[in-house]
């Protein structure tokens, strides 16, 4: 408690108007309040995180959801059934080749003897972008 | 010297504005907020922005809110310091400097850190002129994510109602409020709603006015992936600008220079010609930096530098040829002790000490008293040249030195030919492998500039098209399609009658008529639609929120209580025009870390069913 409280009177130090002097708590507010989300379920000195995007919906999907209730991951996009189209990784255009020691795609001769030219780090930077870097050589 | 090349059509070159924020006044409420009800207050609580202001009654409600800022919260630079404590939005002025200490309440687009969010609603209360004591004593219009999770509703209900004691509170979605706003009259309507903000996008059916919920898709890319994508895209073009290409710049160039084609693989076609390229590249001109790697020094300082190094390296070598001359001084010196012992007679030491050196007779050690003494004779001999001239053959013997120049050397070229996109342009650089004695012949704007060509269509695309980025999820095209296949007919006609487009990541140029030609698409033949664009898609949520809060003071059948907080939970949501649905499960209150020292403030809270655990 001590802490949060401490919280709140620091955010007024930066308002300049005269009235809000420092270490001086901003009168709307309940001085003693404890969001009591933070720490979770387990209180104490265990947990003092927030949970995250993936610890709420995880703990959300154990509820009792009848079939059709619309809640936050069932309203997810499916994935994509039409084929993606492959555009070049250098300039974008469509792709009609692929390179085979550095899997970059591209489009032109240009392309291809700047790609044969790259870094490494530039190359596992754009397959990163498209998520195409795979763990077996 | 960034204004001083052409700006404008001329070139295309523009200088990046790099606007700073400027802090936010502490307004003083108006009149008109102190009327005779508690005017509300309309919260537009977005992952990008959040907009805040009053909802006064009267002839003319105020224009735009008051307070539009960064949702987003720093302390102070150089670490947390005693003084400072966190800085919100507009109060950090730029955003670069601090971008890795920038902490937002929001994970994608539901608000998980309450603590942060506790920080922005001081500071929205503060800056409008909250007055009241003890509590903020105004009803609160908040947005909340499409079918918010009930954990994240009931941690901001518990802040609202515990924390500031707001009298009464209500949800609402905010693309449901510009449609509100845009569709006054129509109060019983269908349509469509596609709403791009920053961190994911929704395709919302509305059916007779109300959300229909099991039917709405989200495609979790929106404007901060598509800023990223361009940000990583320019980085590795130039790598050289790694530090310059900042997430504030890519936002600039994606809200004034990009857009979205109506047809995305016939406009590719025409960026592969040269003329349309250098017609409509823009390029953007980075502020001139003194750190440029190798390519910008001229001969002479390249020639300084090589020298340097061969200084260097011939210093590591005279350092450890001394080395070894003393040691094999201080070998010699006992060998010749051992061989002194031979002469002066003393067999058995002499053999001794033959055995710990490990040679088998005298000659032996004579042979080898005599290599070490003419080693040590050249080695002298050596350091004295050293001494005296520059050893160019230092470069021979020491491998690393020619790879190092090499490796200077390639990693110049791929500078200038990144500089000077090869794809496109006619003439090869001029900046060859810079041999000591030519000139290269160098365009420093040129240098400082990027090239923003096929990038502009690209970073918008991905919404329709979440391949470019690896996403597997379908685009905006096609999940509208799944989400139509699954009205009868009549139901989808009625739907595409009114297609209505919203959101901040939906302003570039050109989305009305790429949706309009993916609905030609996926329509049958002959059928009619209409797509229609917010009047205002930023802030057409704040002016729906005011509007319908306006409209519906009076109602108690839209307003959650405090009351009605402490019976039904945090979680309870009362639906409306605008709101998710709700679904009745009841969550378990979480308990507070200091249970037992704030049980009589929290006690009330933890009433009504429930599985009423503490844990």
């Amino acid at each position: 408690m001590e802490a949060m409280s401490e919280n709140k009177m620091v955010p007024s130090d930066y308002s300049t108007g005269p009235m809000e002097k420092a270490a001086k708590p901003l009168p709307f507010k309940d001085p003693n309040f404890v969001h009591s989300g933070h720490g979770g379920a387990v209180a104490g000195k265990k947990n003092r995180t927030w949970k995250n995007l993936k610890q709420i919906l995880a703990s959300e999907r154990a509820l009792p959801w009848q079939l059709n209730d619309p809640n936050y991951f069932s309203i997810d996009a499916p994935p994509s059934f039409k084929p993606a189209k492959k555009y070049s990784d250098v300039s974008g255009l469509l792709a009609n080749y692929t390179d085979p020691q550095s899997k970059l795609r591209f489009s032109t001769i240009e392309e291809f003897s700047y790609i044969r030219r790259l870094p490494s780090d530039v190359v596992t930077g754009y397959l990163a972008l498209r998520k195409a870097t795979s763990i077996v050589p | 010297m960034a204004a001083a090349s052409a700006a404008g059509p001329v070139g295309n070159v523009f200088p990046f504005r790099d606007a700073r924020a400027a802090p936010d006044p502490v307004l003083e409420a108006s009149p008109e907020a102190h009327g005779p009800l508690p005017v509300p207050l309309v919260l537009d609580n977005g992952s990008f922005q959040a907009r805040a202001g009053w909802a006064c009654p009267g002839p003319d409600p105020g224009p735009e809110p008051r307070l539009q800022f960064r949702a987003v919260c720093a302390r102070g630079r150089g670490g947390a310091r005693g003084g400072a404590g966190p800085q919100v939005g507009n109060a950090l002025g730029s955003l670069e400097p601090l971008r890795w200490m920038l902490r937002s309440p929001f994970d994608r687009n539901v608000p998980v850190n309450l603590e942060l969010q506790e920080l922005l609603l001081d500071y929205s209360f503060q800056h409008l002129g909250v007055s009241s004591q003890g509590c903020v004593d105004h009803p609160i219009v908040l947005t909340e994510a499409v079918c918010n999770p009930l954990y994240s509703r009931q941690m901001m209900s518990e802040l609202l109602f515990e924390c500031y004691g707001i009298p009464k509170v209500a949800y609402g979605i905010d693309s449901l409020f510009s449609f509100y706003h845009n569709k006054p009259k129509n109060l019983i309507s269908s349509g469509l709603i596609i709403s791009s903000g920053y961190q994911c996008t929704h395709i919302l059916p509305i059916l007779d006015g109300r959300l229909d919920a099991k039917n709405c898709k989200r495609i979790n890319l929106g404007g901060s992936q598509a800023a990223g994508y361009l940000q990583r895209l320019l980085q590795l073009k130039y790598p050289g600008h790694l530090a310059a290409i900042t997430l504030s710049r890519m936002e600039e160039i994606l809200h004034e220079h990009s857009y979205v084609a109506e047809d995305y693989v016939a406009e590719l076609q025409k960026w592969r010609c040269p003329d349309y390229y250098e017609n409509n590249v823009h390029k953007m001109q980075l502020p001139f930096s003194n750190k440029i790697l190798g390519s910008t020094l001229s001969s002479e300082e390249k020639q300084e530098r090589r020298q340097q190094q061969l200084r260097r390296l011939q210093e590591l070598n005279a350092r450890r040829r001394e080395e070894k001359l003393q040691l094999d001084q201080e070998r010699l010196d006992r060998l010749l002790c051992v061989q002194e012992l031979l002469e002066d007679g003393q067999m058995d030491q002499f053999h001794k000490a033959l055995i710990e050196l490990n040679m088998d007779s005298p000659e032996e050690l004579q042979s080898y008293i005599q290599k070490l003494s003419s080693a040590v004779e050249q080695a002298k001999q050596k350091i004295l040249q050293a001494e005296v001239t520059l050893e160019v053959d230092v470069v021979d013997s020491k491998p690393e030195t020619p790879d190092l120049e090499q490796l200077e050397l390639t990693l110049e070229d791929v500078e200038s030919i990144n500089d000077f996109e090869p794809l496109f342009s006619e003439e090869t650089p001029e900046v060859e492998k810079p041999v000591a004695t030519v000139q290269p012949v160098f365009n420093l704007a040129a240098y400082h500039q990027l090239f923003v060509g096929t990038e502009r269509i690209r970073a918008p695309e991905i919404i329709f098209q979440p391949s470019l980025i690896g996403e597997e999820q379908a685009g905006v095209a096609e999940t509208l399609q799944y989400i139509l296949d699954r009205y009868p007919k009549d139901v989808q006609d009625m739907l595409v009658q009114n297609v209505f487009l919203t959101g901040g990541n939906m302003m570039y140029p050109g989305v009305k008529g790429r949706v309009e030609k993916e609905l030609l698409e996926m329509r049958p033949f002959q059928s009619s639609f209409k797509v229609q664009l917010a009047s205002n898609p930023v802030l057409d949520a704040w002016y729906g929120a005011r509007d319908w809060a306006l409209d519906h003071l009076d109602d108690d059948e839209v307003w959650i209580t405090r009351k009605e907080y402490e019976e039904k939970g945090g979680e309870y949501l009362k639906e409306h025009c605008a709101s998710n649905i709700y679904v009745p499960i009841r969550l378990p209150k979480q308990a507070s870390r200091f249970s037992d020292a704030q049980a009589p403030g929290k006690g009330s809270g933890a009433s009504g069913g429930g599985a009423g655990e503490h844990a």
